[in-house]
This record gives C-alpha cells, structure tokens and sequence, in this order.
C-alpha cells in the first residue's frame, strides 16, 4: 500500500499486487472502511484496478490526519471474505443484429460464435472501475480465448446498452457514444438513472453475471426496463 | 426572464460543480475559473458558489426582462449595455428591456455573468453545472430563456479582489508517474515553452512533444489538473469536464490556481511549468 499526493486536497493509495478478485474485494473494503471512518472528510474516492483516488473535503481534517487514519486501518480487519459482494444478473441478446464485432473476435480465435457466447457467459466479472462515461462499466477478466485488441478505427456510434470486448475486460456502454470496443451484445437494462440519487445501481467492487436472453425478449424489455436482479455472495 | 439573444460561442450555466459521484464516472464540471467565477458572486453578494453563466472567447448577447443586478468579471470581453460600454467587477444595474452584449474577449478566454438571486435551472446530481451526459443542455441555444429569482440584499461591506490578469507560469506538483521521465524529458519540462493546442473544457493539448513517450499504465484515477503523457509523447493537461480515469501516465499536477490561469488562456498561448515543491 503507497501513499501519494497529487495536490493539497487529492492522494492515491496503489496495490502492486497482480490483479484478480482478491485484488478488486480488498480495494472495495478499503473503500467501504476509509468513507466510513472519515465520513464527511471525503468528498470523493474513485475505485480503479489497483487504486483509490481520494479526494477531500477542505472544511474538515487535513490530508495529513486522512492518511495517518488510513494508515490507521488494521488490515485483518479489512475481511475480504465475510463482507457481502452483489452479483448482478444483467441479460444480454448476443443476436448479430446486435453484435456487429461477434463474427470477427470469433474468427480471430477460431472458435465459433457459440462457443465465444458460451465462454463469455462462463465467467462473473469484476466491475473493476467506471470511467469514460458516467456509468461506463469496466469488467474483468474475461477468458483468453475471447481476447481481441480495440479496434483500430473506432465506431462513431454505439447503441446504449452495447457489450464490448477489448483485450482481457468486457464493458456496457451506458449511453450511445463512439468507441473502440468490439461489440458482441447488447442489454435492455437502464444502466445510468439520473432520476435516482444513486444513478447506477452498480459501483466498482460488485460483479456482473450476464445471462443470454432472445431477441425478442430484448425487444419486449426494451419497452419496459426492469431493474436488474442481484445476489448475495 | 432573460431571452438569449445570441448564443456566443460556448455559453454554460456553471456552479462549483458535481461532487462525490466520480466513483461512477461522473466528471466534476463546474467553473473553469473557480477564481473570477466566485468573484463575479461576491462583488455582488451572491453566495460565491451560486450557478452563473460562462462565456467562452465570444460572448453571448442577452435580453433582460425584468431589472437586474448583474455582474462580469474574468477576462476582457468589452461589455456593453444597449450599445454603452459598461465596466467589468463591479455591481451593474439593468432595467427591463435592456440588452447585454458581451463581445469578444481581447485578453483572456472565459468571462462570467452573475445574477443578483438565482438562477432557476435544473439541479442534477447535486449541481447545476452543463454536463453533456448529464444535464438536458450541453450549452445555452439562441431563443433559450432563463428564469432568475430575485434577492436583493444590501451589500454589507464592499467586496476587494484582485485584479484580473493573464499568467503564463503554470504551477505543478509531481503526478504519480513523474518518476518514468528522463532527465532529459524534464529538463525539456521546465526549460521551455510550451503552446496550446486544441482545448475545451475537457482538457488543454499542447503542440510540443517530449522525447521519451512513456508507456501506458493500468488505468487509474485522474483529476482536473493532471498532466498525461500519451506513449506518442503528446502532453494533455486535463481540465473541469474531464473523465474520472485515465491509462496514460500521470508527469504532472497542477494546483487550483494554475488551473484557474490556464482557462484564461487560449490556442498558440506559450505556457511554462514551474514545479513546486
């Protein structure tokens, strides 16, 4: 754990461990605890893959007084293994209409679309960080045998709700955007609700289980967006 | 009500911004100069962070249609009311019907209208501040109207500030990924200028190049004010409107008043970086 201050109300605390769940569980307890012991201290703390971007309140305790409290965090007590985890169940229609990009990454690793829809579907995901758009979710990792580089000419316009590939992350984009991702699905689900003061119901440190739905069924839901269900683990 | 005339060329509605949802993606936004912005309140004893109207190199012309009282602070944008030239940081009435015209700036690049009250525009995420992903407007249109609550108070003491200048001194802090420069890299960093590019309110380009482009790192967080260094060896210097993450390594970071400096200043400006300790 390495502390460093990037101005007079900004710090990064960085992992140098390899990154897998262990990695993303412990990150998310070190959140949960630093905003719950220095409450309204904290105006932000922005989750990454090996990070926390932590930025202060400037009316409360000074940057010295977070990170000696932080530094104060007794690292049994961060339990990765007893805290509850949400699993999302987000439906995803892999139908070609939907999936400009399937047929390619498929190629790529010579499998069959089957077969990179099952794999896809093998896995729970990480959401490792979001960025790039609000509600822009990260996920990893994915199984090697659906890796694929960006795209070298980014599309100009991809569907809200679109599921990309890229190296070893998959992602959801939450709104229509341009983007380089290979784009192998797409969801009905309402990924960004800026009615709610909670807008997405998904933060980094949860995991995404995505689950196949038909074409018509993505088309029934569109009309009529459910709230994606959750497990505890 | 207000009737916006002409548009100008990037007019927002800005507050200090959006705080404490950057953990899912939502950029901070809010005044590019927190410094003129909160000024512009003061002088006329708003609450320094009420919402306020940001122009951008050409200012918008605006229809007043009830009294006001009004003020501009920033850079030069010459403002005038119905065709008078009025004067900048101070407390200026406005009667129905009167037309503000905020021209083009000669020194400097935003300029801010605050309005004794408040403006009446949508609260999202905490701020009122445009956000294209977020709030329903990404600049003020032509024909757009604003409602404005009004609130007279007597001014209990006359406000002091500063007066307004342009600064080319960039003040930075090492980032994070400082470390991966060569010595040569920053002797070049702190030994010459550098010119802006392409800038928004996202983030500032600058045209020189350093030697070494460093690689990419595992995608982390940012702030308005870091300093990228992209693997091609171009310099982004990130502004308000910038993402919450980044895979580009983190040279540098500026502090709050460099960051204020650096919205004044506009494409071909020569900047220099001064490391603070």
């Amino acid at each position: 754990m390495q502390f460093f201050n990037l101005n007079e109300n900004t710090f990064l605390i960085t992992w140098n461990q390899n990154l897998d769940s262990n990695l993303t569980n412990l990150l998310t307890s070190y959140r949960n605890m630093i905003m719950s012991i220095c409450g309204d201290d904290i105006q932000d703390c922005v989750q990454s893959i090996k990070s926390l971007l932590v930025i202060i309140n400037n009316n409360g305790s000074s940057i010295k007084e977070i990170i000696e409290k932080i530094k104060m965090i007794d690292p049994k007590k961060i339990n990765i293994k007893n805290k509850k985890i949400k699993v999302w169940k987000i439906p995803v229609c892999y139908d070609l209409e939907f999936a400009p990009d399937i047929k390619a990454v498929s190629d790529l690793n010579n499998i069959s679309i089957q077969d990179l829809i099952e794999i896809h579907l093998s896995k729970t995901y990480d959401v490792l960080s979001m960025g790039f758009l609000p509600g822009f979710m990260y996920l990893g990792k994915t199984d090697n045998r659906i890796h694929c580089e960006r795209k070298v000419k980014p599309s100009l316009k991809i569907k809200k709700g679109s599921i990309g590939l890229a190296l070893n992350q998959t992602c959801i984009y939450p709104t229509e955007s341009p983007g380089g991702w290979n784009i192998i699905g797409i969801t009905p689900i309402e990924l960004f609700n800026l009615q709610s003061n909670s807008p997405c119901f998904s933060k980094p440190g949860d995991k995404i289980q995505f689950v196949e739905i038909s074409k018509s069924e993505y088309v029934s839901s569109l009309k009529n967006p459910d709230k994606p269900d959750f497990i505890e683990l | 009500m207000i009737k916006v005339i002409s548009k100008g060329l990037y007019t927002t509605i800005q507050d200090k911004g959006r705080f404490g949802y950057r953990n899912i993606g939502v950029p901070s936004s809010g005044y590019m100069d927190s410094e003129s912005a909160e000024t512009a309140n003061l002088i006329i004893n708003n609450p320094k962070d009420n919402p306020l109207i940001e122009a951008t190199l050409i200012g918008p012309t605006l229809e007043f249609k009830k009294s006001a009282v009004i003020c501009i602070t920033g850079g030069e944008f010459s403002p005038t009311l119905n065709d008078i030239k009025i004067s900048s940081y101070s407390a200026i009435e406005v009667n129905k019907g009167d037309i503000l015209k905020i021209n083009n700036s000669s020194i400097g690049s935003r300029c801010y209208i605050s309005i004794q009250g408040t403006i009446i525009s949508d609260t999202i995420l905490g701020s009122k501040s445009f956000y294209h992903q977020i709030t329903n407007s990404n600049i003020i249109e032509d024909g757009d109207i604003f409602l404005f609550k009004k609130n007279i108070r007597t001014p209990e003491q006359k406000y002091t500030h500063k007066k307004f200048e342009l600064n080319k001194t960039i003040n930075v802090f090492r980032g994070p990924e400082f470390k991966c420069l060569s010595n040569e890299s920053i002797k070049t960093l702190f030994n010459e200028e550098f010119s802006i590019g392409i800038n928004n309110r996202m983030a500032y380009n600058l045209l020189e190049k350093i030697q070494d482009g460093v690689n990419s790192i595992i995608s982390s967080g940012v702030i308005p004010g870091t300093v990228q260094l992209t693997p091609s060896g171009n310099i982004i210097i990130l502004h308000r409107d910038s993402q919450t993450t980044g895979g580009y390594p983190r040279i540098l970071q500026l502090n709050e008043k460099s960051l204020n400096d650096l919205a004044q200043l506009r494409t071909g400006d020569n900047i220099r970086f001064k490391l603070l300790n």
